[in-house]
């Protein structure tokens, strides 16, 4: 038990010590026409483990007006989400992907516990009386993932030298994660990306197979 | 001409049943083209409601797979156990196969698959295992994995025709399909025919699918394959008629949306022979009425043949007795028609024929029956003419001391006997005694009746009444009354004959110098002591035959030229008693 204090001490030190020489990952997604591309996540792949970049605090999708809100939540790996219901009616959350099954059955406000997401992947979550209802919790490797703006931009949490796979996801992708990965190697200055994702028209519900991503 | 000859019977038959044979078969005829025009276009009518029926069904039937499809792939439980198949570790394909069949009984439907949302098979409810087979390229599913949306269409599975429905399992997005489907078999066929009456069969060019005929029926009802070939290529959507084995049908063919290589077709029939069987009783009906028709013409035509004929036939025996002489007879012929008609003319005309008949045998006692002939059939001018005759004048020598010496009674007779022969004797040879006077007579030949020979006749005559004198004089002997003798005085000339006197005492008679020379001719037979005495103009018209005698130019009183007279012996041949008058 001692002997894991010391490794932990070790390895915090040595985060701090990279994070001593922080660069800013920062870029666009953009479409195959050139149009950025807004509400699209880009993550850090590989390594997969990274120290947290912020404070783990709980996430959150309402569900406001028989709608989820956010309709795409993206987390690290290992966060609990609540569902709370801040509608008169009661709601049926379920997911039945691969990454995370649940069910949270008919419940009001905040009485259905927190929903632990253990697996990386796309959670495609719905409820079971409304079947407009629909959302995605895309559940990444760590906390080194970043949405884009309106504009297509992004800026990734501060990350240490080192190489990463760092890609991008949409939930009107056509393209795999593994397909648009880029591998960068951070030394002395920030580093731009540049995206580039084909998305299929949209649809009333969120696409079904170029955009999974699971295991 | 055979009609010409033919009996009245067979006339009135023949007219009779020619005009109800051709009633009959106008009227065959005529119900033939109104009814199966009729006939058609009610199998029209019916055939294109039943491919409305059809289509509605079909679209209707579609309609309702699809919503029930939707209700059920929007069921949680179903959401769930699709999504089982996620998670190797948890799933297990008899537990969704076992649910697979308690909602295909839930929805009744005949083909109930369940794919994954690339389109590979969970669960199938077919005879062979399925599971794990890549059917996305199967026709609705393909469309629905494509969209995100229901599919529907026809398609085929294992050599059936199913009416299929494809739609998403949502949870919230496609985790899975299923696959509905109806049959699109006999059973369907049979149940449009239920509320149609219209035979359905589903088929390409090369393949009968389904259909309502019974198996046994199939081969007679629906065209081969050869045939079914150009009418699918032509006949679409429209009715046409085809005769198929031995039966003619009403057709309409519907195209059918599929999913099939080939065009699905769906061929309606309707018998037209059947429905031609109202018609066809209705003609034999006719044909009944029509025999019951012509038997009646034959025995109209028998009875009213009968009842022309047997009056007619009794009419021609009584014109037989009429042509006889019988004119006593009379038909007995009573009716108001035609026939009554005749009768009563035929028996006018035999009063008029009897009334002649009296009137000539009344005249003829008073005349000569060739003048009662003449006067009675108009052969005698009321203005007269003139003629060239031979007039014969005869006389009994000495008769004034014989009616002295005789009982008048015994005169009379004697005279009658001796008159009897004299007239027979003229009227042998076409003359004609126009006056009895006294003891003698006067006669006429040319006159009313005209003859070439007039001279020739009135000597014969004159000879004929010397021999039949002889015959009387013979029978006088045995009474003792001596031989009479006679003097026969004949001359030949120009008259004027004609009907003289008032209306009341009218007769026939002739005036010319000609009589009186005639008569003068008889006076000198006296003198010459001569038997038949003739004038010149005579003897110049007789043939060598007549055998004459001696010649004598005499004076006559009133004549101032002696006349010229010639004494006839005799005649070389017999006198012909029975020559034509």
């Amino acid at each position: 038990m001692q002997a894991l204090k010391v490794l932990l001490t070790v390895l915090g030190m040595a985060t701090l010590a990279s994070n001593a020489g922080a660069r800013t990952v920062s870029g666009q997604v953009l479409g195959q026409d050139g149009k950025p591309i807004a509400n699209a996540v880009v993550f850090v792949q590989e390594p997969a483990s990274l120290p947290p970049a912020a404070t783990a605090s709980p996430a959150i999708m309402d569900q406001f007006n028989k709608t989820f809100v956010p309709e795409m939540l993206p987390i690290a790996v290992g966060t609990q989400v609540r569902f709370p219901n801040r509608d008169q009616i009661r709601h049926h959350v379920y997911s039945f992907s691969r990454p995370k099954r649940f069910e949270l059955p008919l419940y009001k406000g905040e009485d259905a516990p927190p929903v632990l997401f253990d697996k990386p992947g796309v959670v495609k979550i719905g409820c079971n009386i409304h079947d407009w209802m629909s959302a995605i919790i895309l559940v990444l490797p760590n906390d080194h993932f970043a949405v884009t703006k309106e504009d297509g931009t992004f800026t990734l949490p501060s990350l240490g030298a080192g190489t990463y796979t760092i890609t991008a996801w949409h939930s009107q992708s056509k393209d795999k994660t593994e397909d648009v990965a880029q591998h960068i190697t951070i030394a002395d200055q920030d580093p731009q990306l540049s995206f580039k994702l084909s998305l299929a028209p949209a649809r009333s519900r969120p696409a079904t197979r170029g955009a999974r991503w699971d295991e | 001409m055979w009609w010409a000859r033919a009996r009245l019977r067979t006339k009135i038959f023949i007219a009779f049943s020619s005009l109800i044979i051709a009633v009959l078969l106008a009227t065959l005829g005529f119900t033939q083209i109104v009814v199966s025009r009729e006939a058609e276009r009610t199998l029209d009518r019916e055939l294109l409601t039943t491919g409305e029926v059809f289509a509605a069904l079909l679209k209707e039937r579609g309609a309702r797979l699809q919503t029930n499809s939707i209700l059920l792939a929007s069921d949680f439980a179903l959401k769930s156990a699709v999504a089982t198949h996620f998670d190797p570790s948890t799933y297990e394909p008899a537990t969704l196969a076992s649910a697979a069949q308690s909602w295909q009984e839930r929805i009744g439907v005949d083909l109930f698959w369940i794919t994954d949302e690339i389109g590979t098979v969970l669960v199938a409810s077919s005879q062979k295992d399925r599971s794990g087979e890549g059917i996305e390229d199967l026709s609705p599913l393909k469309e629905a994995i494509e969209t995100e949306e229901p599919a529907a269409g026809i398609a085929e599975i294992d050599g059936q025709l199913f009416q299929l429905v494809a739609v998403p399992v949502f949870a919230p997005d496609a985790i899975g399909f299923l696959l509905l489907g109806e049959a699109v078999d006999d059973r369907l066929a049979g149940r449009l025919k239920g509320s149609t009456g219209t035979d359905v069969s589903f088929l390409t060019r090369e393949r009968v699918y389904a259909s309502s005929w019974p198996a046994d029926r199939r081969g007679g009802a629906i065209p081969s394959q050869d045939a079914r070939a150009t009418l699918l290529a032509s006949r679409t959507r429209t009715t046409s008629t085809f005769t198929a084995a031995d039966e003619r049908f009403q057709s309409l063919i519907v195209p059918v949306d599929s999913h099939l290589p080939q065009p699905l077709f769906a061929l309606m029939q309707r018998s037209y022979d059947a429905a031609l069987a109202p018609l066809r009783a209705l003609q034999r009906r006719i044909v009944i009425i029509g025999t019951a028709g012509l038997l009646g013409a034959l025995l109209i035509g028998v009875g009213l043949a009968g009842g022309i004929i047997a009056p007619l036939q009794g009419l021609v025996a009584g014109m037989r007795e009429v042509l006889r002489g019988n004119l006593q007879y009379r038909s007995r012929i009573e009716r108001h028609d035609e026939l009554g008609f005749i009768a009563k003319s035929f028996n006018e005309m035999i009063d008029g024929l009897e009334e002649r008949e009296l009137i000539r045998d009344t005249f003829g006692r008073f005349v000569s029956h060739n003048v009662a002939e003449a006067v009675l059939t108009g052969r005698v001018p009321l203005q007269g003419e003139r003629r060239e005759v031979s007039i014969l004048f005869q006389d009994i020598r000495g008769f004034t001391s014989l009616s002295e010496r005789l009982d008048p009674a015994v005169l009379l007779r004697l005279l009658n006997q001796f008159f009897t022969e004299v007239v027979a004797a003229v009227e042998a040879e076409g003359g004609v005694v126009k006056q009895f006077l006294g003891d003698g007579v006067m006669a006429l030949f040319g006159a009313p009746q005209p003859y070439a020979d007039h001279a020739e006749r009135a000597v014969r005559a004159a000879l004929g009444i010397v021999d039949r004198l002889k015959g009387l004089n013979e029978t006088l002997a045995q009474e003792g009354i001596g031989p009479l003798e006679i003097g026969v005085g004949i001359h030949s000339g120009t008259v004027v004959a004609g009907l003289i006197g008032p209306d009341n005492r009218i007769e026939y008679g002739v005036v010319g110098d000609a009589v009186n020379v005639a008569s003068r001719v008889e006076s000198l037979t006296r003198e010459m002591q001569a038997t038949i005495l003739v004038s010149r103009d005579i003897s110049t018209q007789l043939g060598p035959a007549f055998t004459l005698g001696c010649t004598a130019s005499m004076p006559v009183k009133g004549k101032s030229q002696p006349v010229e007279v010639v004494e006839v012996l005799a005649l070389c041949q017999p006198v012909d008693s029975s020559a034509p008058p």
